[in-house]
C-alpha cells in the first residue's frame, strides 16, 4: 500500500485538471463533487497509509518512492520522489483531512459565487502543492511545493479581485513571500554547494559526519532556510501579509491558516531538525523569533474588532508557539501543536465564516452579540474551539501547548524567559478568544436592523464539517497525553523514528514530574484567568473596556493600529523600492539617454516611444551608451 | 623616405576624415570622404599591396561614392535644414573621444607584435606577386567567406527589392 | 578539404529560401500558404539531416566551419525556432498586410546566418554569418509597411547594428594583428604561450569582441536598441530576433570565449560578472514600469541574457551545459509568450498594452492558460522548464564560488515574477471588456503554441535527457 503514496497528490491534480479545463461547462454540483471527491480520496489513501505504517515496526516506517530522476547532470541530481515517514504521514493526514472538510464547507459557503469552478480548481491546486511539499524527498522538490502554495495563496487571497483591498492583499502576500522565498532558495543552493546533493537522506546523513555543532556554514544554511520559514509561516518580521490575507473567502483563510501554507515553515524546520540541531545559534534564533512573534501578535489580537482579523493574529501567535517548540529542540511537540492547531483553527475560521454567512457579510464584532440562540450548531462548536485554543484541560490545545511550554522551560535549549513569554501569551490568548466569544455570542444583540431578518444557521454542508472538527478538537489531544498525566504520549513515540537520537521532547518520564505538574497547573490558571478577565470585562461590566481604552489611550492606539508596522514597512521599504526603481529607470533610460531631448515628463507616462520619432540624435545617444561601455571595458584592460 | 611618405599620407587621410565630419555642406563632406579613401589607398601602395589599393579605389571611391552622391542628389540637401541639436553632447563626446584616443595610444605603445607574421606574408608576395597570392588564398583557405559573402549580397538585394516594392505600392 | 556535403542542412535552408522567392511569382492566390509550407518542409528536412550529424566531429572548408556536437545542438535549435516562427507568421502577416514572399525568404536567410554563427570556427566566418543574419533581420524589422514605428525600428537597428559590427570587426582586426590569423584554433594555439596572455593589443581586441557580441545578445549597456526595436518590429519578427538572434549570438560568443579565449578567463570573467549583475538588475527593474507588452518582453529578454552571463561566469561543467539548456528553454517559452501576443494583437497596434489583456481568460481560457504557463516559466516557477534552467544556472554560480552573483540573480528573478504575474492577474482577475480575436485562434499559430507549451512543460518535468545532451554538446567544444 505504501507504494501508492503518489496517489495522495495525484487525486487533487486530477481535480484541478477537470475543474480547470472543463469547470465552466460542468454543472455546479459536479464541480463540487469532483473537487471534494479528489481530496476525499487523498484523505482516504492517507488514512490507509497511516494505519499501514502503524502496523509496521517503528524502525521500518520509512519509504522513499522515486518516480524518476528529475534533473541530473554531472554531479547534480534531483529526483522527483516522495518520502514517507511518520512526520510526512502526520502532515498528509492533517493536510488532506482538514483540507477535505474545508472543501465540503466551501460547497455551501461559495454556493452563489460566479467563480465557483475557478475557486475549486485553485483550492485543489493548493492542496496538491501542499501535499507535494510535505511528501518531497529532496529540497528542490520541496521548493516546487513551496513556490506552488505561494502562487495559489496569491490567487486565492485575491480571489475577489473586484475589491481593491483583496487585490492589494494578494499582492502583499505575494511580495512578502518572495522575500522569504529568496532566502529559502539561497539556502537550498548553499546546501547543494556544501553537500553536493539536495537529497534529504544524504544531506541529513552527511551533516553530522562532516560538521561539528556550531559550524558556520550550517548556521548560514539554517538561518537562510528560516528566512523562508518566516515568510511562509508569517513570523516576525514578515508576518504582515497574513492578517490582510483575510480578504480572501473565509474557507480559504481556514485552509491557509490551519492546514496548509503557514504550517509549511514549521514542517520544514522540523524536517531539517538534523541541521538545526547542529546550529545552536539558529535554534536560538528560531525560538526567540517564535516567542516574540507569539507575544507580539497576541497583544495585537487584544484590541481588534474584526472577527477574522483576531483569528489571523491568533494564528500568527500560535505559529510562534510552534517555532518556539522547534527552537528549543522539541520538534515533535511543535508538530503536535501544528496538528491540534489545524483542527481548532480550521474550526474557528469555519465557525467565523458561518457567523459572517449568517450576518450577510458582517465581520465587525461591535455589530454582533447574542448570536448563541440563532446559531445552535455554530455556537457550541465555536466554543469548543475556543476552549481548545485557550488551553483548558481536556481539550486538544491544552496538551500540545503545554508540552511546548514545558519543553521551553526544561529542555537543554530552553530558558525560563521563553516559558515566561509563552505563559503570558497563553493568558492573552485566552482573554482575546473569550472576548471574541462573549462579544459575538453573548450579551445583547448589536446587529444592524437590516441584517437581523437574515440570521439563520448555515446549511448542513457547512455545519457538518464544524461538528467533525469540533470532535477532533477535543479528542485530537489525546494522541499525546504526557506521561506525567498517566498517558503514553503516543504521538511522540510515533514520530520518534524521525527525531530519533535527538531530544524530541516528552520522551522520558522526567524525574522532576512535580515541576511539570506545577508548570501545567500554572498554564491552566493563566487560561482560566484570561477567561475570568474577559468575562468580567465583557459580560459583567461591559463599560470597562471603553474606560480602559480611554485611560491608556496611547497604548490602546498602538495596539489597535498593530504597532504601526504596516505603515513603517510602507515607509521604509515599499515606497523606497518603488521610488528607487522608478528613479533608476528615469536615470538611465530617460535622463542619460534622452536627457538632451526636452520631455522627461512625457516619457514617464508613455515610455520613450513617443519621443523617439526617428530624430537622428536619439540613436546617437544609444550609440553613446555602447561607446561608453566599450571605452570602459577597454580601459579596464589597458589601464589596470 | 618610406617614413616621410607614410606620415604624409597618414596625416592627409586623418585631415580629410576630420573635414568629412566637420563640414556643414554634405557635398563637401562627400568629396573629403573620397579624398580619405585615396590617401588610405596610397598607404596600401606603400605597403606593397597594390591589389588592395586598386580595390579600395574601385569599390569605395568608385561605386560607394557614386551611391552617396546619388543619395545626396535625391534627398535635396539644400532643403534639409542643417541643424545641430546635439550641442550638449559635445563635451561628453570630446571627453570620450580623448579617452578612447588615449586608450588606443596606450595599447599600441605596449603591444607586442610578433615579427613572424609580417615576414611570411611578405615572402609569399615576393614569390608570387601580390595579386596572385591574394587570389590563391581567396580560392583555397578563404573560399568559404568568399562564397558566403555572395549570400550576404543576396540578402541585401532582397532587402532592396522589398523596400523598392514598398515605394511602388504606395 | 572542402567537404561540401557536410553543409547539407545549410544548403537546404538556402535553397528553400530561393525556392520561396521563385514560387512567390506564381499567379495563384493561395500561394502564401504554399510558401510557408515549403519553408517549413525545408527547415524540417534540414533539421532531420542536422540531427544525423550528431557525433560527427568534422571540419569543412579548410577549418572555417566545424560540424561538432556544439554546432549540431545549436543548429537544431535554430531550425526549430525558424519553423515555429513561420508557423506563427502565416496568419499574422496576412492580417498585417505584409504577406510578401520575401518575408519567408528573409527568415530562412537569417536562419542560414544563425547556423554559421554556431558552426563558424574562424572569426571571418562568424563575422559574415553575423552580417547575413543582421541584414535579413534589419529588413524584417522594417517589414510592416506604412508603419512609422516599424520603419523607425529597422532604421535604428540598422544604424546601431552597423556601429556595433564595427566594434566586432575592429576587435577581429586587433586579434589578427597580433596572431596573424583569424582561425579560432590558431588563436588558441597562440594563447598557449605565456607572454601572449598579457598583450594589451590582444586584450583590447577581446574587449571589442565583447562589445560586439554584447550588442547582439542585448546586455547592459549595449541594450539600448532592444526596447525600441522590439516594440516597433512586426511581432513575429520581434519573436524571431528575441530568440534566434540572441541564441545565435550566444553560440558564437560561447565558442569564441569558452574555447579559444579560455586561457584568458581571468581577464574576461570579472567584466562579465559586472555586466551580468548590471543587466539582471537593470532589465528586471525597468521591466516593471513597462505598459506595452512587447517592451516588457524586451526588458525581460535583456534580463534573461543576464542570467545566461551568470552561467558563463560560473564557467564550470554545470554552468556551461546550463547555458545550452537555458537557451533552449528560453527560446520555447519566449516564442510561446510572443505567440500569444501575436495571436491577440490586432491591426493598428491594438491589444498591445498589458491592460488590454484584462479578462482574456474568460474569452479564451486555453490561450490564457498557455500564456500563464509561458510567463510562469519565464519567471522561473516550478515545474516549468524555466525553473529548472534558472535553478541550474544559479547553483552553477554558487558551486563556482560566485555566491554574490547568484544572490543578484535570485533577487532579480524575484523581482521579475512581479511583472510576469501582473499579466496573469489581468487575464484572470478582471472582467473582459471586449472581444479579443476576430475569429477562432488560427490553426498554425495554435500548432506553434501547442509545440512550445509541451516543450516548456516537458523541459520542466523531465529535463534530464536534454541536460545530458547539452552537457555532451558543450564538453566537446573544440575537440
Amino acid at each position: 500500500m505504501l507504494d501508492y503514496i503518489w496517489l495522495v497528490p495525484t487525486f487533487p491534480l486530477i481535480g484541478v485538471t477537470i475543474n480547470g479545463l472543463l469547470g465552466k461547462r460542468l454543472p455546479k454540483k459536479l464541480v463540487g463533487l469532483v473537487a471534494c471527491g479528489a481530496l476525499g480520496l487523498s484523505f482516504l489513501v492517507s488514512v490507509i497509509i497511516f494505519f499501514t505504517l502503524l502496523h509496521l515496526p517503528p524502525e521500518q516506517r520509512y519509504l522513499e518512492k522515486v518516480l524518476y530522476t528529475w534533473i541530473s547532470s554531472g554531479a547534480f541530481r534531483a529526483e522527483a520522489g516522495f518520502q514517507l515517514d511518520p512526520l510526512s504521514a502526520v502532515m498528509i493526514l492533517v493536510v488532506s483531512g482538514v483540507g477535505f472538510f474545508i472543501h465540503i464547507y466551501s460547497i455551501g459557503y461559495m454556493h452563489g459565487d460566479k467563480g465557483y469552478a475557478r475557486y475549486f480548481a485553485y483550492l485543489n491546486l493548493f492542496a496538491f502543492f501542499m501535499l507535494l511539499l510535505v511528501l518531497a524527498n529532496n529540497f528542490l522538490f520541496l521548493f516546487v511545493g513551496w513556490e506552488g502554495v505561494g502562487l495559489c495563496s496569491y490567487l486565492l487571497i485575491g480571489f475577489w479581485y473586484e475589491r481593491k483591498s483583496a487585490a492589494d492583499a494578494g499582492k502583499k502576500a505575494f511580495v512578502v513571500n518572495r522575500i522569504g522565498d529568496f532566502g529559502f532558495a539561497l539556502g537550498i543552493m548553499l546546501i547543494f554547494s556544501t553537500f553536493g546533493t539536495i537529497d534529504y537522506s544524504e544531506v541529513f546523513q552527511a551533516a553530522p559526519e562532516k560538521f561539528s555543532p556550531g559550524a558556520l556554514i550550517i548556521t548560514a544554511i539554517t538561518l537562510l532556510l528560516f528566512v523562508g520559514a518566516t515568510g511562509k509561516s508569517a513570523q516576525l518580521p514578515l508576518y504582515t501579509w497574513l492578517p490582510d490575507a483575510m480578504e480572501g473567502p473565509t474557507p480559504v483563510s481556514a485552509l491557509i491558516h490551519a492546514a496548509t501554507m503557514v504550517t509549511a515553515g514549521v514542517y520544514m524546520v522540523a524536517r531539517c531538525h538534523v541541521l538545526y540541531l547542529l546550529a545552536p545559534i539558529s535554534l536560538t534564533v528560531v525560538a526567540t523569533v517564535g516567542a516574540l512573534t507569539a507575544i507580539f501578535s497576541a497583544s495585537i489580537g487584544l484590541a481588534q474588532n474584526d472577527i477574522k482579523r483576531i483569528l489571523a493574529y491568533s494564528t500568527i501567535s500560535q505559529l510562534g508557539y510552534m517555532f518556539l517548540g522547534c527552537g528549543v529542540g522539541a520538534f515533535s511537540a511543535g508538530i503536535f501543536h501544528l496538528m491540534t492547531h489545524a483542527f481548532f483553527k480550521a474550526l474557528l475560521f469555519l465557525g467565523a465564516g458561518s457567523v459572517i454567512h449568517a450576518l450577510a457579510g458582517e465581520q465587525d464584532l461591535r455589530k454582533m452579540g447574542g448570536l448563541r440562540r440563532n446559531l445552535p450548531i455554530t455556537f457550541p462548536t465555536f466554543l469548543v474551539a475556543t476552549l481548545a485554543i485557550a488551553g483548558l484541560p481536556g481539550f486538544s490545545g491544552f496538551f500540545s501547548k503545554d508540552e511546548i511550554l514545558w519543553e521551553a522551560f526544561s529542555s537543554p535549549h530552553g530558558h525560563f524567559i521563553y516559558w515566561l513569554i509563552g505563559i503570558v501569551t497563553a493568558g492573552m490568548t485566552s482573554f482575546y478568544m473569550f472576548r471574541l466569544v462573549f462579544l459575538a455570542f453573548f450579551g445583547s444583540s448589536r446587529i444592524e436592523t437590516d441584517r437581523t431578518h437574515h440570521i439563520h444557521e448555515s446549511p448542513p454542508s457547512m455545519t457538518m464539517p464544524l461538528i467533525i472538527l469540533a470532535l477532533l478538537s477535543i479528542i485530537g489531544g489525546y494522541a499525546g497525553v504526557p506521561h506525567v498525566l498517566g498517558g503514553a504520549n503516543r504521538f511522540h513515540s510515533f514520530l520518534s523514528p524521525v527525531f530519533s537520537g535527538h531530544h524530541g521532547g516528552g520522551d522520558v518520564v522526567d524525574p522532576s514530574a512535580s515541576t511539570e505538574i506545577v508548570i501545567m497547573t500554572m498554564s491552566v490558571l493563566v487560561a482560566v484567568g484570561g477567561f475570568l478577565l474577559a468575562h468580567r470585562m465583557y459580560i459583567k461590566r461591559p463599560e470597562v473596556p471603553a474606560i480602559l481604552a480611554d485611560k491608556a489611550r496611547w497604548l490602546y492606539q498602538l495596539i489597535f493600529n498593530k504597532y504601526y508596522v504596516d505603515e513603517i514597512y510602507d515607509f521604509l521599504f515599499v515606497n523606497s523600492i518603488k521610488n528607487g526603481a522608478n528613479r533608476l529607470w528615469q536615470l538611465f533610460d530617460v535622463r542619460v539617454v534622452d536627457g538632451s531631448v526636452n520631455g522627461i515628463a512625457n516619457l514617464a507616462g508613455q515610455g520613450s516611444s513617443l519621443l523617439s520619432q526617428l530624430q537622428s540624435g536619439y540613436v546617437k545617444s544609444y550609440a553613446a551608451s555602447i561607446l561608453i561601455g566599450a571605452a570602459l571595458i577597454i580601459g579596464y584592460y589597458v589601464l589596470r | 623616405m618610406h617614413q616621410i611618405f607614410f606620415w604624409g599620407f597618414a596625416l592627409l587621410a586623418v585631415f580629410s576624415a576630420l573635414m568629412v565630419i566637420t563640414r556643414r555642406n554634405v557635398v563637401h563632406s562627400a568629396l573629403f570622404l573620397i579624398s580619405t579613401f585615396f590617401w588610405v589607398a596610397a598607404i596600401y601602395i606603400l605597403l606593397e599591396a597594390e591589389l588592395l589599393a586598386a580595390i579600395q579605389i574601385l569599390v569605395y571611391a568608385g561605386a560607394i561614392m557614386v551611391l552617396i552622391v546619388f543619395t545626396i542628389l535625391l534627398i535635396h540637401v539644400e532643403e534639409t535644414k542643417i541643424i545641430n541639436p546635439w550641442q550638449r553632447q559635445r563635451p561628453i563626446a570630446i571627453l570620450l573621444g580623448v579617452f578612447l584616443l588615449g586608450e588606443i595610444f596606450l595599447i599600441l605603445s605596449r603591444a607586442l607584435f610578433p615579427e613572424s607574421i609580417a615576414g611570411t606574408a611578405l615572402q609569399q608576395v615576393a614569390q608570387e606577386g601580390n595579386t596572385e597570392a591574394v587570389g590563391k588564398l581567396l580560392y583555397t583557405k578563404y573560399l568559404f567567406p568568399f562564397e558566403v559573402a555572395s549570400i550576404l549580397l543576396l540578402a541585401a538585394m532582397i532587402g532592396a527589392i522589398v523596400m523598392a516594392k514598398r515605394e511602388i505600392e504606395k | 578539404m572542402i567537404n561540401l556535403s557536410l553543409l547539407t542542412p545549410e544548403i537546404i535552408v538556402l535553397i528553400t529560401a530561393l525556392i520561396v522567392l521563385i514560387l512567390d511569382l506564381l499567379p495563384w492566390r493561395g500561394r502564401k500558404v504554399l510558401l510557408a509550407t515549403v519553408g517549413v518542409l525545408g527547415t524540417v528536412g534540414a533539421l532531420l539531416i542536422t540531427m544525423g550529424q550528431w557525433d560527427l566531429r568534422e571540419e569543412a572548408f579548410y577549418g572555417m566551419v566545424a560540424i561538432d556536437n556544439f554546432s549540431v545542438y545549436f543548429k537544431a535549435l535554430f531550425l526549430i525556432i525558424c519553423t515555429l516562427t513561420i508557423l506563427l507568421s502565416i496568419n499574422y502577416i496576412t492580417r498585417g498586410g505584409i504577406d510578401l514572399g520575401e518575408y519567408y525568404s528573409l527568415v530562412l536567410l537569417a536562419t542560414f546566418g544563425y547556423m554559421f554563427m554556431a558552426s563558424g570556427t574562424d572569426l571571418i566566418t562568424i563575422f559574415l554569418a553575423l552580417e547575413i543574419l543582421s541584414l535579413a533581420v534589419y529588413i524584417l524589422a522594417g517589414f510592416m509597411r506604412h508603419s512609422p514605428k516599424s520603419n523607425e525600428s529597422a532604421f535604428k537597428y540598422f544604424l546601431l547594428g552597423a556601429f556595433s559590427s564595427a566594434f566586432l570587426l575592429y576587435g577581429i582586426a586587433n586579434i589578427y594583428g597580433v596572431v596573424g590569423n583569424t582561425n579560432l584554433k590558431d588563436i588558441a594555439q597562440y594563447l598557449s604561450q605565456e607572454a601572449a596572455l598579457k598583450n594589451p593589443l590582444f586584450l583590447a581586441g577581446m574587449g571589442l569582441l565583447l562589445v560586439g557580441f554584447g550588442f547582439k545578445v542585448a546586455i547592459v549597456p549595449f541594450h539600448m536598441w532592444t526596447p525600441d526595436v522590439y516594440e516597433g518590429s512586426p511581432t513575429t519578427v520581434t519573436a524571431f530576433m528575441a530568440v534566434g538572434t540572441k541564441a545565435a549570438s550566444f553560440a558564437a560568443f560561447l565558442r569564441v570565449f569558452f574555447y579559444t579565449l579560455e586561457p584568458l578567463k581571468g581577464q574576461w570573467v570579472p567584466v562579465l560578472w559586472l555586466l551580468a549583475a548590471v543587466t539582471i538588475i537593470f532589465g528586471n527593474t525597468v521591466a516593471i514600469y513597462q505598459k506595452n507588452i512587447k517592451r516588457m518582453l524586451a526588458y525581460s529578454a535583456i534580463a534573461h541574457a543576464g542570467y545566461i552571463l551568470v552561467a558563463m561566469v560560473a564557467g564550470n561543467d554545470l554552468g556551461s551545459s546550463s547555458i545550452l539548456y537555458y537557451l533552449l528553454v528560453y527560446s520555447l517559452m519566449n516564442l510561446g509568450a510572443f505567440g500569444v501576443v501575436i495571436i491577440v494583437e490586432k491591426k493598428e497596434e491594438e491589444n498591445l498594452t498589458i491592460s488590454d489583456y484584462r479578462g482574456l481568460a474568460y474569452k479564451h481560457p486555453m490561450l490564457s492558460a498557455a500564456m500563464s504557463l509561458f510567463l510562469l516559466s519565464l519567471a522561473g516557477i516550478p515545474p516549468t522548464g524555466g525553473f529548472v534552467g534558472k535553478f541550474y544556472i544559479f547553483s552553477a554560480a554558487v558551486s563556482g564560488g560566485y555566491v554574490g552573483l547568484a544572490i543578484i540573480g535570485v533577487l532579480g528573478s524575484a523581482i521579475a515574477l512581479y511583472y510576469y504575474l501582473r499579466i496573469i492577474v489581468y487575464m484572470y482577475m478582471y472582467d473582459p471588456e471586449k472581444e479579443f480575436l476576430d475569429g477562432p485562434v488560427p490553426f498554425f499559430s495554435a500548432a506553434a503554441l501547442v509545440i512550445t507549451a509541451i516543450g516548456t512543460i516537458l523541459l520542466g518535468i523531465t529535463p534530464a535527457r536534454i541536460l545530458e545532451l547539452a552537457h555532451y554538446s558543450i564538453s566537446y567544444l573544440g575537440h
